[in-house]
């Protein structure tokens, strides 16, 4: 057997209910449960998740609006033939700062169908680059999972740099030592 | 409240602080030792949560005798001999591998959740407080210990075969973790905790059947091995080097 | 377009200037290059290279805080130290990611790494001997590493610059726990002072080092200031860093193993003596105290593990269905 690395999952978070879910990052796991549990230690760290998402990194069908432009083809759909209709999520990351967002859920019957369907629909503009996924593909958290998995973040303080008063702490030294030099200068 | 329970929960507080100190110690060794990178992480998370338990149960034993929580559960954890800590011998074992560091994570994990839930509708209600909130993190620890104890049981045969070694030693000194202490009775009357003989059998209704799902066989009637409070050189090990840099440095604020 | 990365580098696209102008002129509009976009493959290489050695930074420097998890003096330090080595693992992780968005595997990377094929920032080749050491090491290499990756965040590539965001978010607790124990030992008893004081004469150089050789000895500079991967000189950071930290540490009453540190009235900076580059290259070749150890630790815990990568791997693909 060779040894692996793990296939790769990608991330993806909701920090607040009502927000999109966005792009965290990818972890390595054997399977979809443990590429949640990882995702969670890797990337839940401080409070700011309600909801986890992960999926296979190669189920993403992914293009760039510089690709788009060179290659119009991508939007032209091969006929269904038998293929059923699946729920497929979209993705956008729009302009240079955003961060993959979760954009919509379109029912089609390939990602590429999606793609142009998604192209054709949505209204953003400015999208760099677009991600397309079976729904099926994504294991995600449950919102039983909240309290276990992601609140416990709020109770560890000690992760905040506010809680260290360095500053505070470096003023009153350098205060305490000018009064010394005033002291003994007079 | 009564001067029996009194110290009978004082007792099982220091006990179960104990317990998480040194597991927790035993965790954080595996940090940059991982099989891959996730585990690390996750690790890492463990000791952490595990610690963070201690010093709660730390904070509660001092509230129970009249000192000063902030500062005694430091002088608990770096001024005591091995022969003071009322620790199991399981969480004192060297890591061993990582089969071995699983089961006896995941065998704790559950000991810990049985304990938790029935400590959630404790009596007293700081500890009923301080075990609901706990209980929140251990629910997460035992879907990942007991997602790895499944995996590795069923994953190849040299896993296989580590893990039944590793829960064939680890197996009876679990069963220690239900030996009551001496006064345990008149707080389980009382409801503040459970009887141990009652969170024995919910932990054997939990692993046997995830264990033996896992390809594993679990142990018949086994004794327990050893006692509570009945140490192994190992704790004076860990202590040695929990408490280097206090015993190099007495009396220091860090 | 399966998999979110970047293909493999096509080389007859190398030669196309028209590519390149394009490329140079998004770069120059502050857009992010982001995996499926074309991209020089130099961009490419260089990228993987700085990344992965980011990475295998991180991982590695795990290692000497792996020793003070067990010593830690007090349990609050020790939970702090315990969730800084959590994020330090995350921040190799979102790395490799990175890296893996330009086709790099972590198979390949962390081969590389065990093999001594590739580098690793020279600072964690240096032992912790003591506990003041992890005060020196969240201020200083903490300090030092924000500053870095503050400019880095900046980077043209998006998977980089969104790593270095997060990361940056994070390393401000490092370095601030850092100080709060520099600070603690050094406004402490006689003996904390003195532990302090031989962390501080240990750490600072190699510390200077790490922002690397000066820059008229940095080959790689020129591209990688071209395309946006870095906005600053190793010069810049590295006096920014001393300007920083010289008077804080200063007013606390610790002292640098620097006879020629002095206040220069006229640029407004503070100036250190000579950096003895031998050492620096010295140890980058290997030839550093815990070198050896930091490699023979890591390739340990990989040979140790494979037993368990190929049972999780059994069990997904015999019990998990496709």
């Amino acid at each position: 057997m060779t040894d692996t690395q793990w296939p790769r999952y990608v991330v993806l978070y909701q920090d607040r209910e009502g927000n999109p879910h966005r792009y965290a990052g990818s972890v390595h796991a054997p399977d979809p449960e443990m590429a949640l549990l990882n995702a969670r230690d890797v990337f839940v760290r401080r409070p700011e998740c309600v909801s986890l998402w992960v999926v296979p990194v190669d189920r993403i069908f992914a293009v760039t609006a510089e690709q788009l432009e060179e290659h119009p083809d991508l939007l032209a759909v091969l006929p269904e033939g038998s293929v059923q209709a699946a729920a497929y999520y979209v993705f956008q990351k729009i302009g240079a700062r955003g961060l993959h967002s979760f954009a919509a859920e379109i029912e089609a019957h390939s990602s590429q169908e999606v793609l142009k369907l998604a192209v054709e629909k949505l209204p953003a503009k400015n999208i760099m680059v677009w991600w397309v996924f079976p729904a099926a593909e994504v294991h995600k958290s449950t919102p039983e999972d909240i309290q276990a998995m992601f609140a416990i973040a709020e109770t560890k303080l000690y992760r905040d740099q506010g809680q260290y008063h360095t500053v505070a702490a470096l003023r009153r030294i350098k205060e305490q030592k000018d009064k010394e030099h005033a002291n003994n200068a007079g | 409240m009564r001067a029996d329970l009194h110290e009978a929960l004082s007792a099982r507080l220091l006990a179960m602080a104990d317990d998480e100190l040194i597991l927790g110690h035993r965790d954080s060794e595996w940090c940059g030792h991982a099989p891959i990178l996730e585990e690390d992480i996750a690790f890492a998370n463990l000791a952490l949560d595990e610690l963070g338990h201690a010093i709660i149960w730390y904070q509660l034993y001092a509230e129970l005798i009249g000192r000063d929580p902030e500062t005694l559960p430091d002088e608990l954890a770096y001024q005591r001999p091995a022969a003071d800590f009322q620790n199991v011998r399981i969480v004192e074992l060297p890591k061993g591998d990582w089969a071995f560091t699983l089961v006896r994570q995941y065998l704790f994990d559950v000991y810990e959740a049985v304990m938790l839930e029935k400590m959630a509708e404790s009596q007293y209600d700081l500890l009923a407080g301080a075990a609901a909130k706990i209980r929140k993190e251990e629910i997460y620890h035992q879907r990942h210990t007991s997602a790895w104890v499944r995996r590795l049981g069923l994953g190849t045969e040299e896993s296989h075969q580590r893990m039944q070694i590793a829960l064939d030693s680890l197996w009876p000194e679990a069963l220690s973790l239900f030996q009551p202490l001496p006064n345990d009775e008149v707080l389980a009357e009382a409801w503040i905790v459970p009887r141990l003989a009652d969170a024995q059998a919910a932990w054997e209704g939990q692993v046997r059947p995830w264990l033996t799902d896992a390809g594993l066989t679990v142990p018949g009637d086994v004794h327990a091995a050893g006692k509570r409070g009945q140490h192994s050189k190992h704790l004076a090990q860990i202590l040695d080097d929990l408490q280097e840099v206090t015993r190099l440095f007495p009396d220091n604020q860090w | 377009m399966y998999g979110a990365t970047v293909d493999p580098i096509d080389l007859t696209q190398q030669d196309d200037p028209q590519k390149l102008a394009e490329f140079e002129a998004r770069i120059a509009r502050g857009e992010k290059i982001e995996p499926g976009d074309w991209m020089p493959g130099e961009y490419q290489r260089q990228l993987i290279r700085m990344i992965s050695q980011h990475a295998h930074s991180e991982i590695v420097g795990m290692l000497p805080e792996g020793t003070y998890l067990t010593k830690a003096p007090s349990l609050r330090r020790k939970l702090i130290l315990l969730a800084k080595v959590q994020d330090e693992g995350g921040h190799g992780q979102y790395l490799y990611h990175a890296a893996e968005t330009l086709g790099a595997t972590r198979e390949e990377m962390i081969d590389a790494l065990l093999e001594g094929k590739a580098k690793y920032s020279n600072i964690f080749n240096y032992p912790a001997l003591s506990w003041a050491d992890m005060g020196a090491i969240g201020w200083l290499v903490d300090g030092a590493a924000i500053l870095n990756q503050t400019m880095l965040a900046k980077c043209s590539y998006g998977p980089y610059s969104r790593a270095m965001l997060r990361i940056c978010a994070e390393e401000n607790f490092h370095m601030r726990q850092g100080q709060d124990i520099v600070i603690t030992l050094a406004t402490g008893t006689a003996e904390q002072k003195e532990m302090m004081q031989d962390a501080l004469n240990r750490w600072w150089w190699p510390t200077l080092m790490m922002f690397g050789p000066h820059d008229t000895d940095s080959p790689n500079s020129g591209v990688l200031i071209k395309w946006g991967i870095k906005t600053k000189t190793n010069d810049e950071l590295r006096q920014q860093f001393i300007d920083q930290v010289v008077p804080e540490l200063l007013a606390i009453g610790l002292t640098f193993p620097d006879p020629d540190l002095h206040y220069d009235e006229a640029s407004g900076h503070w100036i250190t003596g000579p950096i003895d580059w031998d050492e620096f290259w010295r140890v980058v070749k290997g030839d550093g105290p815990m070198n050896k150890e930091r490699l023979a630790a890591r390739r340990k815990a990989h040979e140790d593990g494979l037993w368990v990568r190929e049972a999780m791997a059994a069990y997904a693909k015999n019990y998990e269905a496709a």
